[in-house]
């Protein structure tokens, strides 16, 4: 067979979609959009304080509503660094980490914006966003503190 | 107080490439070249595969010629779509309503699923003739062959 053209087919595949946050993480979101506060919930039976919040105990099955605010600082417990990146994805290198906010006993995921030499252990603070419209990215992530 | 609740908004866009192959790089070859359709046929049970396959499934012989097939063919089942969905070829939305359905080309042991251009789709029917219509600017993927059109015969 003689040399053949090969063919590429080229895909667009396009998946839009909302979900409703549920009453706990609205509560979070509002939080950060209006107050720049970060708030966490509460399982008083099991005692533990859950950042980001969820609506049951995952513990106990308790339904929550006793809110408390946690942070601002916290402590890197995890991370990874990103360096492959495509069209569609935000620009690397990127570091998610898993934070333990002062206060929470959970740990909670979001990116360190500061991408150089992140150890666990660092102390950090969140970044907010000029405009916030109550998402998680309301911070932009968090930064390294002395 | 009333209670605010959120909606988190996704709006993730997947833009990827993948290589026809040898035996599907063919077939859209000759789709946009030529505005004709070729299928495969395999040597041991003679069944005419259309997409083109490079095995024959219950044989497990590899295909050995091609055979071109169509463009007329017949309505085996059919559906209308009034749901409108993204098409992952444009990233955009088709209008609706529209036919969709399944054409055995005269020719072709198996079915072709495609677009089924009908203005009223209750003359849709399963057995009707159908035949391909072609893009006038063909390059070389699915789109190439339009939709498949109810002929008189």
């Amino acid at each position: 067979m003689a040399e053949q053209e090969q063919l590429i087919s080229e895909q667009i595949l396009q998946v839009p979609y909302n979900y409703s946050a549920g009453r706990a993480a609205s509560r979070f979101l509002a939080a950060l959009r209006d107050e720049k506060k970060i708030y966490a919930i509460v399982c008083k039976r099991c005692n533990i304080v859950y950042c980001p919040p969820r609506s049951v105990c995952g513990r106990c099955f308790e339904g929550l509503s006793h809110w408390k605010e946690v942070g601002p600082y916290g402590v890197v417990r995890n991370f990874t660094r990103v360096e492959y990146t495509e069209d569609v994805h935000p620009a690397t290198p990127l570091v998610p980490a898993l934070i333990e906010l002062d206060g929470a006993d959970t740990l909670f995921p979001h990116l360190i914006i500061d991408t150089e030499d992140v150890k666990t252990g660092d102390r950090v603070r969140p970044v907010f966003a000029e405009n916030r419209t109550g998402h998680i990215l309301d911070m932009a992530g968090f930064v390294r503190v002395g | 107080m009333e209670e605010e609740l959120l909606d988190v908004k996704i709006d993730s866009r997947f833009v990827y490439n993948y290589s026809t192959g040898t035996i599907p790089g063919y077939f859209f070859r000759m789709l946009r070249d030529e505005a004709r359709i070729f299928g495969r046929r395999c040597p041991a049970c003679n069944k005419v595969y259309i997409p083109p396959r490079p095995v024959c499934g219950p044989c497990f012989r590899p295909t050995s010629e091609w055979v071109e097939v169509g463009p007329a063919g017949t309505l085996v089942a059919y559906t209308v779509v009034y749901f409108s969905f993204l098409d992952p070829m444009t990233g955009k939305k088709r209008p609706v309503p529209y036919g969709y359905g399944m054409v055995r080309l005269d020719g072709a042991d198996s079915r072709l699923q495609h677009f089924i251009s009908e203005s009223d789709h209750a003359k849709l029917k399963v057995g009707m003739r159908v035949t391909a219509v072609f893009a006038e600017k063909r390059t070389g993927n699915f789109s190439d062959l339009v939709h498949f059109r109810p002929v008189e015969d």
